[in-house]
């Protein structure tokens, strides 16, 4: 698969989306994130459905987490508390909540906050999907410069491959397969967002979905994409960027290694796009 | 003649001596400076330096390097087009060009080359342009002179004759109709790779593991985009199974794509831009970037063979 495994950039801490076929498989690599998070003196919350004794048993499967509930660095949240059940969620306000939580954790002593969070139930229809796609991006964005990190889980046999790649792609690491590219909030340099992967007639219609969703304006100026993980982009994908240009009223710079961007660009006389050659 | 009532008058030359070169080209541009109209030269070095000599000294005529230009087919009707909206927006009201596809065109790529020669008559007939395409009888193989027999509407002679070509079809008959392609003689060989139905990303991998050649690797990249566009095309809007086919040496490399459909509807596929929605942008674009395209048709179905390098002599070279 083009993204290949674990693809992206190095995130300091990362923001990881796990499709599963069996909550049990979430459930294993949800409790080594975590252990992981807990061996950095992170503050950790495990977030899925069910009662929180039934979710603590299945975190005390993976450790002695014991001390950890009772000290609180270890959290564990039933789904239903941690966000509303069959309302769409506001994304920003969503963020809101997971920074004050990060910065709970700094006060309270801790490195940050690492969370893992089985979020099948919260993107069941389109709506949900929709504003949890956005919501997924703004907080990679977030996590790009906070000590937080989070692994997202989600059910395929319930989603579908086509919604969990949706979700997927807004986030810098995914399984392999699971989606072609990723649109992410933790570019290496000062660009708006950052873009690994590979853009061909697989991501024609997850593309611009993606672009729509992260919501790129800036507060002036060009939209700067930092595309040096791209490994391929076609000239539909190309011009998918100038459709979403042209709707925002403004120009986006993809800076990136490839050669073959800015020739289809000048050949197709696209203006609002431009490549800055890394 | 009121150059811009007509449209494009598109005539061949087929000339035996410098003189008589000289005897067609000479009044066609003397006439268009004395009507003020902008006029155009691009031919291989020696003859250029022959026309300019024969011209008065101060006669404006510009002067084209034709190894720039006609690299290849649907850059030269891009770069040809651009320049004649140019001088149309600057006022001209006629468009006079001399022109000839380089020996070194012709011997390795002419099947594109004609494809351009028919596909111009459509391209640049909203341009009020008379245009001179010359091609020297002694060397110019009988294939070739066939074809450019069909594809000019006039035949221009010493003098400032000027007739109508009875053997010229009109470009969608020409374009249309059976065509042979040479295989490329490497296709002679067993092919590095083989791929039914292959998803673009493992057409491009492949183009990738295959390539033996020294070429630069913008020029590899180019050739696994344009892969990647056909790949893509066969598998929307042509017929499966989709075979890919690569072979590579140290110069070149070469690639089929073949799927059983019909191929592309437009018969100016890959000479001009399509609608983006059907598919005639990806092979636009490979026929800008490649070193040559070749497109066929057959009971089998739709070939389209992207060449990156130097293609391989497919006739031997009458200029060697």
């Amino acid at each position: 698969m083009p993204t290949g495994q674990e693809s992206g950039p190095p995130p300091a801490r990362g923001h990881v989306c796990r499709g599963y076929r069996q909550p049990q498989e979430f459930v294993v690599r949800a409790c080594e994130f975590l252990a992981e998070g807990l061996a950095a003196g992170e503050r950790v919350l495990y977030a899925a459905p069910g009662a929180p004794e039934v979710l603590a048993a299945q975190l005390r499967a993976a450790g002695p987490i014991d001390e950890g509930l009772r000290s609180g660095a270890v959290q564990i949240a039933s789904l239903d508390s941690t966000y509303t059940t069959g309302i769409v969620v506001d994304p920003a306000a969503q963020v809101r909540l997971y920074a004050a939580a990060t910065e709970e954790a700094l006060a309270a002593g801790y490195t940050g906050l690492r969370v893992a969070a089985d979020a099948t139930r919260l993107v069941r229809t389109p709506a949900q999907l929709d504003a949890f796609t956005r919501y997924e991006y703004l907080v990679d964005r977030y996590m790009a410069t906070h000590p937080m990190s989070a692994m997202c889980g989600y059910d395929r046999g319930e989603l579908g491959d086509d919604a969990v790649a949706q979700l997927a792609c807004m986030h810098p690491r995914a399984d392999e397969g699971s989606t072609p590219f990723h649109l992410h909030g933790h570019p290496r340099d000062d660009s708006a967002a950052a873009l690994d992967g590979e853009l061909d007639m697989v991501a024609h219609r997850l593309w611009p979905l993606a672009l729509e969703r992260a919501d790129l304006r800036p507060a002036e100026g060009p939209v700067a994409i930092d595309a040096r993980g791209l490994r391929f982009i076609d000239h539909r994908s190309l011009l998918a960027v100038a459709d979403y240009a042209e709707d925002h009223d403004t120009t986006v710079v993809l800076r990136t290694s490839l050669s073959t961007p800015a020739r289809v660009l000048e050949l197709l006389n696209v203006t609002n796009v431009r490549v800055e050659r890394v | 003649m009121n150059t811009a009532q007509r449209g494009y008058d598109h005539a061949a030359i087929r000339y035996a001596s410098d003189a008589e070169l000289l005897a067609v080209v000479v009044p066609f541009l003397n006439a268009g400076l004395t009507a003020g109209e902008p006029t155009i030269v691009s031919l291989e070095p020696d003859r250029a330096e022959l026309v300019r000599a024969a011209l008065p000294a101060s006669a404006g005529t510009h002067f084209l390097a034709t190894g720039d230009l006609y690299a290849r087919p649907a850059a030269a009707i891009k770069s040809y087009r651009d320049l004649m909206t140019g001088l149309v927006a600057d006022g001209a009201s006629g468009i006079r060009i001399v022109g000839e596809v380089p020996g070194a065109a012709i011997d390795t790529s002419w099947d594109w080359w004609a494809r351009y020669e028919a596909a111009v008559n459509h391209a640049y007939d909203e341009f009020p342009l008379r245009s001179m395409c010359a091609y020297d009888s002694r060397t110019t193989p009988p294939h070739v002179l066939e074809d450019v027999a069909r594809t000019h509407p006039f035949l221009a002679t010493p003098g400032g004759g000027h007739h109508p070509n009875a053997d010229y079809v009109d470009p969608l008959t020409f374009l249309t109709g059976p065509r042979p392609m040479t295989p490329s003689p490497i296709q002679r060989t067993a092919p590095l790779l083989e791929l039914t139905d292959p998803h673009p990303s493992a057409a491009r991998r492949a183009v990738l593991d295959a390539d033996k050649t020294g070429l630069p690797a913008a020029e590899i990249e180019n050739l696994v985009l344009a892969v990647s566009e056909i790949v893509t095309n066969a598998l929307r809007h042509g017929r499966p199974p989709v075979h890919l086919r690569i072979w590579a040496d140290t110069e070149h490399m070469v690639v089929t794509v073949h799927d059983a459909g019909p191929g592309p509807d437009d018969p100016f596929a890959g000479l001009l831009p399509a609608d983006r929605h059907v598919g005639g942008r990806g092979l636009w674009i490979t026929h800008q970037i490649c070193t040559h395209v070749a497109l066929h048709r057959d009971d089998t179905g739709f070939t389209v063979r992207l060449t990156a390098g130097l293609p391989s002599l497919g006739v031997r070279s009458p200029y060697e």
